[in-house]
């Protein structure tokens, strides 16, 4: 009874999708197991049937049988091989091993397809999709060297998956590396979920308003990466590279730029700069011009601003909080909702942005004005968890320029420098202003 | 790692956050004519005292002052370090006090000066918990944000100038370096440049570098006060409280959207000014917690912030603050004249030994 198909049974419970049957491959008798959800049962019969042609003897039956794939006799093992998308065969239901063999599997993975959300004009438009082995290809098309080292780990207690490291031996940072595994292997044991999960796993803080981990969906961007010493991790399930660590320069550079002449580099570069300082400034600069600090203003400009806000009922810092949280909310709903309704958002949004808050008094003419500004500008910034902190950052700026004028915005300027100053992980600073590798080599 | 680009940047900025705003009126007041003279006496001083503390370190290499000091006994720990405690605590005292006093003359009259002193303790607070590198990182990044503008601004405060106020140049005079007001010129001049000899071994820098700021911080200390002194001529900038931000503020500039478009160039020297007062709260904190070494360096900081704070509110008026600039210059000598003399020396002490 305690066989030890009866043991798999019972660890892997009551699962529709649990497929076993007693199958003749021709003169060939066998047990065959596997989850068919994972597993395309009728090629895998006709395929298996290929092998099973003469008349074995029990003996010769057994020795065909392990030919086929990997002997197996551990119960917790074959549970994982199976939830793995393995088939089983046992050469009969009370064996005491059975034979782990690469089915052909139902496909649940979509092909290599286009980005999607980071664009690029010039580049390469492969992108990462779900399964890490695909992308590790992808990669190793990218960067072909026999110095690429692949890793694959199985993390989970509960939620087995697999988590694959990259890096470029010679080129990496070994003191980097060598934390990562260190980490990985401590914490094999956590369920990874998410990217939380992951920088958890690698003790980095959850805690932090720019990402530590850059993640993105093209393998040009994760192979030059490679190339600068970073290493590259890939979790089963998420379709993006994440690499390891993020730094200040990633907010800025692209690796496509590269394929434009140096001086459009430079000032496409120089652009989102720009566009950042843009973002984090412009709403805390109107505050500060218009409630604390107007005398800055040349006298006839701080005229026609105290003219456009004739008539809006509230202080300036209400105003413009008022109108970021709409604009936030159009920004959110935009993602959210099904590319059939996004429209409609975008143009109730426009509207009531655009003419209906300003006829109305509700807002100023300039403070429209500033957050369409604010809001192009913030878009420059390379990378959507980039965006996000960007976005985050300036209600500090503003905070503090309403407090204390154009004091308030270089304050805040210089508190942001200060945070991110502070941010290192893995032992890099998120301020590395060296972006190749040999950081801490020279003593 | 060689990070001489970072100790220069927060040398230079330093300097500046401390040259613009009192050191001219110091300067225009102690002589009347020939300023010149006081200043490059003050850049001498200044660049004799950072090269002999230079050389002093160089001899040990690696170390910070505290740990030189506590390697030669405990005497020369309460000779040496605690006036230096004092100094810093006293100067940031002042400077916080100062400062808020000074933003609400020229720029925000009607913010409380309790708000404005929080503001220029709370992220100096924030950013020494961060650590040494923490603050050297955040001089290079405000550095490449702010500076540009300075410079832009010092080109452009030349637009008033008028160069027969350059006349008479010689002054047989020497009275002034008796005066008050000169010695209290010196807090531009001696208060920077002590984190040298703190920063050491977590900051690594090389020596000869530290003389490409020079190179910034002289014509600093010139600009500050002949800017002023050629705008508006010796009577009526002697009348001023802060001649140089007054002469900045004659600048018309017919093409940019801003009327007092210099109010950014003082803020980000207020911004300078913070990254001051962190270097200071950081480096009393160590001092402290090489002390008392159980405790946690951010608490240390959080306590002196708030001893400062309170010793802030505690100053009623500018008079008093007057007051102890006056009180503060006998530390202030102090710790100029003895902590590099005395540093360089027990180098030439320690490697008499060696041999």
């Amino acid at each position: 009874m305690n066989s030890l198909i009866k043991e798999i049974k019972d660890s892997i419970g009551e699962n529709d999708d649990l497929l076993f049957t007693e199958q003749q491959l021709k003169d060939l008798s066998v047990v065959l197991f596997g989850l068919n959800s994972l597993i395309d049962l009728g090629p895998t019969i006709k395929q298996l049937e290929q092998l099973g042609q003469k008349n074995y003897s029990n003996k010769e039956k057994q020795k065909q049988i392990s030919q086929l794939g990997e002997i197996k006799r551990n119960a917790g093992e074959i549970t994982s091989l199976l939830l793995d998308g393995k088939l089983m065969i046992a050469p009969s239901p009370n064996a005491d091993f059975v034979v782990s063999v690469d089915p052909v599997p139902v496909k649940l993975n979509r092909a290599i397809d286009q980005i999607t959300n980071e664009n690029t004009m010039l580049g390469p438009f492969v992108s990462f999709n779900e399964d890490s082995l695909t992308n590790i290809g992808v990669m190793r098309k990218h960067v072909v060297s026999e110095k690429i080292r692949v890793k694959h780990f199985l993390t989970g207690t509960h939620n087995k998956k697999e988590l694959s490291l990259i890096y470029y031996e010679g080129i990496v940072e070994e003191n980097l590396l060598q934390t990562v595994l260190k980490d990985i292997k401590r914490n094999s044991i956590n369920d990874l979920h998410s990217i939380q999960d992951v920088t958890k796993m690698l003790g980095i803080t959850p805690y932090s308003i720019v990402p530590r981990v850059k993640t993105t969906e093209m393998p040009s961007e994760a192979a030059q990466s490679l190339l600068n010493g970073k290493v590259i991790l890939f979790l089963d399930g998420l379709p993006f590279a994440l690499i390891l660590p993020s730094v200040f320069a990633d907010m800025f550079f692209l690796e496509s730029d590269k394929n434009l002449t140096y001086p459009l580099m430079v000032s496409l570069r120089s652009l989102r700069i720009a566009g950042t300082l843009i973002a984090l400034i412009f709403p805390g600069l109107y505050v500060a011009l218009v409630a604390v600090n107007p005398e800055v203003l040349r006298l006839e400009l701080a005229l026609s601003i105290a003219q456009s806000r004739e008539g809006v009922p509230y202080p300036a810092f209400i105003e413009i909080i008022i109108m970021l949280v709409v604009l936030e909310l159009i920004m959110e709903a935009s993602v959210r909702l099904p590319k059939s309704i996004g429209p409609t958002i975008t143009m109730v949004g426009g509207i009531i942005l655009g003419q209906a808050a300003v006829e109305a008094q509700l807002v100023s003419n300039l403070l429209v004005i500033v957050l369409a500004a604010t809001t192009i500008a913030n878009s420059t910034v390379v990378g959507v968890q980039n965006l996000l902190s960007i976005r985050l950052l300036k209600y500090i700026v503003l905070i503090f320029s309403s407090v204390f004028g154009v004091l308030g915005i270089l304050a805040g300027v210089f508190f942001i420098c200060a945070y991110l100053a502070g941010v290192s992980s893995l032992g890099v600073p998120y301020l590395n202003f060296k972006q190749s590798k040999g950081d801490g080599s020279h003593g | 790692m060689d990070r001489s680009l970072q100790v220069v940047m927060m040398y230079i900025l330093t300097h500046l956050g401390l040259i613009f705003f009192l050191y001219p009126a110091n300067i225009i007041e102690s002589t009347d004519q020939g300023h010149w003279i006081p200043i490059s006496l003050g850049i001498i001083i200044h660049i004799a005292f950072v090269l002999l503390y230079l050389k002093g370190l160089s001899f040990f290499p690696g170390r910070n002052i505290i740990t030189i000091y506590s390697s030669f006994g405990k005497v020369y720990l309460i000779l040496f370090l605690l006036p230096v405690f004092l100094y810093f605590i006293s100067a940031a005292i002042i400077i916080v006090r100062a400062y808020s006093e000074i933003l609400t003359i020229i720029f925000l009259a009607n913010t409380p000066l309790w708000a404005l002193m929080a503001l220029l303790l709370f992220i100096p607070l924030f950013l020494s918990i961060q650590g040494v590198q923490a603050i050297f990182r955040t001089g290079i990044l405000v550095s490449f944000l702010f500076l540009p503008f300075l410079l832009f601004v010092l080109i452009v405060s030349f637009q008033n100038v008028d160069v027969s106020y350059l006349y008479p140049i010689w002054n047989n005079d020497f009275s002034f370096i008796t005066k008050q007001s000169y010695i209290n010129s010196f807090f531009a001049i001696s208060g920077g440049f002590l984190f040298l000899g703190f920063v050491q071994p977590e900051i690594s820098f090389q020596r000869k570098k530290i003389v490409i700021a020079f190179a910034a911080v002289i014509p600093a200390f010139i600009l500050s006060v002949y800017i002023p002194l050629l705008t508006f001529g010796k009577a009526t900038a002697e009348t001023f409280v802060f001649p140089f931000v007054l002469a900045l503020d004659t600048i018309a500039l017919s093409w940019i959207m801003f009327d007092r478009a210099t109010v950014f160039f003082l803020l980000s020297l207020i911004t300078f000014i913070m990254l001051f007062i962190t270097l200071v709260l950081w480096k009393a904190s160590i001092i402290i917690h090489h002390s008392f070494p159980s405790i946690k360096t951010g608490y240390i900081v959080a306590a002196l912030t708030i001893v400062i704070y309170i010793a802030c509110l505690l100053i009623p008026n500018w008079q008093q603050v007057q007051m102890l600039f006056k009180w503060n210059s006998v530390l202030r000598f102090y710790v100029l004249f003895t902590v590099p003399l005395s540093i360089c020396f027990l180098g030439h002490l320690s490697k008499k030994k060696v041999y």
